[in-house]
């Protein structure tokens, strides 16, 4: 008790003249920090921490170019984390614990872009392509005409494809017009359809289109490779021919151009489907299995290539699939029968026809036969 | 109308994928689909952030953009939501988007995709709110029920911030202001003490008067 006494009255005066201390000190103390230099002044304690703070404080003033202003290392600098990885334009991977393709990327950097072609490029220009060459062909033929065989029709045919020429080449066009379609449909749909049919009923539209575009693709890359092997005799280059054919127009102009089993024209449309339809089934296959890991990456990468191989084949099929059907007399016949008529020969192969009628050998070998020969059909072809 | 937005802290996030199991456990998501993930950077290493990421219901959706049936739709509230019954599960959103959000569970032949899965901001979809269709196709509709997604309000450390876009842009400013404040930096912190609010239990962060 005593003791507590004697603490108390030491005490006493003691916290008094501690109270009056801190009452006189503390103005004193605030003039002092108003005075001294600014509180964003380094604190001399190596400590990356109050770096680091201080710099998120300072980050105002890094961006000026005031020479006063002590520079801020870059990585210093505590910035958003979305302006970082946004301001780095590549894909900024971390680790995550959820598991498929790029889950790690932050920001996709190619996403922008390929949208960007796909709304302001591709589609305005594919259907620009497309339909320019349709009103092309419209008005080739309201110029041209139906080309008709001069000489009229022979009694003499002559095998040009085989039964199995013709089935590849029919599985080829019939899956090739399907694809096509479904893909057209996918493309062009939202701008052309949705406004004629609504989302819901397109929607159906839709899901069947890339259901059969997924499953019909397949079976079109099979049997592209099989024709490419049935149909490559006689596609490879005959330089001279070849030009000349170019020069004359393909016949267009007046003058005869002469070709052999194919034609200049013919063979452009041959190595243009099969280089360009290997292209576009190879990006397709990327594009139709997404379970090998395949990133986002290359898959926008895949979808522009066959996006834009498949329209310029498209395009350019039209002009093949008019020359085949409608444009010229005795031309369908040919790969509807295997058989052409022999003045269609003549007329449109004539190397072709004078190599065949000659030798009277199959040409190319196992894949024709020899001239049907009806009796007297020399002479009846020479007098028609 | 409100803008609803994500924003998230990464001076907070702890990398503990609560936000990612609350959400799957709301919304009733399918295995090996995951609308919402969280992204290191820098792991282990100097630096190193933690992020969790979903659809971020993006003004100008490049999802909706590039969709060729067009099945997304914007509601009231800002946020980014898609029609399954016209997905054609195509994967188109998923290349455009920047954030990785379009999720597709695998289906069919081939495992091919199927009808596109994301984080719906915990808003349901175009079927009557509240619906069993609704729950079964999109999951949870919190936002009918007056509350904000799951995800943000799991967690534990209150990184991801959901909500009215200004109302997050303002807790997070205030909070890089009194980071500001440091305890690394006593000065600052004393002359900023005001901002402070003791009360701060209520979980808004206080004002500066």
């Amino acid at each position: 008790m005593r003791r507590i006494e004697q603490v108390r009255r030491c005490a006493g005066p003691a916290l008094l003249s501690l109270l009056f201390c801190l009452v006189v000190s503390v103005p004193a103390v605030v003039d002092a920090q108003q005075d001294a230099p600014s509180a964003n002044d380094p604190i001399a304690v190596p400590n990356p921490a109050t770096e680091l703070w201080r710099n998120v404080r300072d980050r105002e003033s890094a961006e000026t170019n005031d020479p006063g202003v002590r520079k801020i290392p870059p990585q210093m600098l505590a910035r958003d984390l979305w302006q970082e990885v946004a301001a780095a334009q590549r894909d900024i991977a971390g680790s995550t614990q959820v598991e498929g393709p790029d889950a790690g990327v932050l920001i996709n950097t190619q996403g922008e872009q390929w949208r960007n072609f796909r709304i302001t490029q591709l589609v305005p220009l594919a259907g620009y392509l497309l339909g320019g060459v349709l009103v092309a062909i419209v008005l080739f033929r309201l110029v041209r005409g139906k080309i008709r065989l001069k000489a009229g029709r022979s009694d003499q045919r002559i095998k040009r494809f085989s039964v199995v020429q013709r089935s590849v080449h029919w599985t080829v066009a019939i899956t090739f017009v399907i694809l096509g379609l479904t893909g057209c449909v996918l493309l062009f749909g939202r701008f052309v359809l949705i406004p004629l049919f609504g989302n819901e009923a397109f929607s159906y539209l839709a899901i069947a289109s890339k259901r059969i575009h997924d499953f019909v693709g397949p079976v079109f890359g099979v049997a592209l490779l099989l024709q490419f092997f049935l149909f490559v005799r006689g596609n490879g280059p005959r330089l001279k021919e070849d030009i000349m054919w170019v020069l004359k127009g393909g016949g267009l102009l007046g003058a005869h151009a002469s070709s052999h089993r194919y034609n200049a024209g013919e063979k452009s449309w041959f190595w243009l489907a099969m280089l360009g339809g290997a292209v576009v089934v190879a990006s397709g296959l990327l594009l139709d299995f997404p379970i090998f890991g395949q990133d986002r990456a290359m898959m926008t990468f895949a979808h522009v290539v066959h996006s834009v191989a498949a329209v310029l084949i498209l395009a350019a099929s039209f002009g093949h699939i008019y020359m085949g059907t409608v444009a010229m007399e005795g031309a369908f016949e040919v790969m509807a029968t295997g058989y052409c008529d022999a003045n269609w020969a003549h007329e449109h192969h004539d190397l072709w026809y004078e190599e065949v009628a000659s030798t009277a050998e199959p040409y190319p070998a196992g894949t024709g036969e020899a001239p049907v020969a009806n009796p007297g059909s020399e002479q009846a072809r020479s007098s028609a | 109308m409100a803008r609803m937005k994500f924003y998230c802290d990464v001076e907070r996030c702890i990398e503990c994928n609560g936000c990612v199991t609350a959400c799957k456990n709301e919304n009733d998501v399918p295995w090996g689909v995951n609308r919402r993930r969280v992204v290191t950077i820098k792991d282990g290493e100097p630096g190193e952030r933690s992020m969790s990421v979903a659809c971020m219901h993006c003004s100008d959706a490049p999802c909706a953009a590039v969709c060729p049936v067009d099945c997304f739709y914007t509601t009231d509230d800002g946020v980014v939501l898609h029609d399954k019954d016209i997905c054609i599960g195509c994967g188109y959103c998923f290349y455009a988007c920047p954030f990785g959000a379009p999720q597709f569970p695998e289906s069919g032949a081939f495992s091919t995709r199927g009808k596109m899965d994301k984080c719906t901001f915990c808003a349901g979809g175009p079927e009557e709110t509240g619906s069993a269709d609704e729950h079964r196709k999109y999951g949870a509709n919190r936002l009918a029920e007056g509350k904000l997604p799951a995800c943000a309000e799991m967690c534990a450390t209150k990184a991801l911030l959901a909500g009215d876009a200004d109302v997050v842009a303002d807790i997070y400013r205030k909070r890089v202001v009194n980071r500001g404040a440091s305890v690394l930096d006593w000065g600052v912190q004393y002359q900023n003490q005001s901002l402070r609010d003791s009360a701060g239990l209520s979980g808004k962060a206080s004002t500066s008067d």
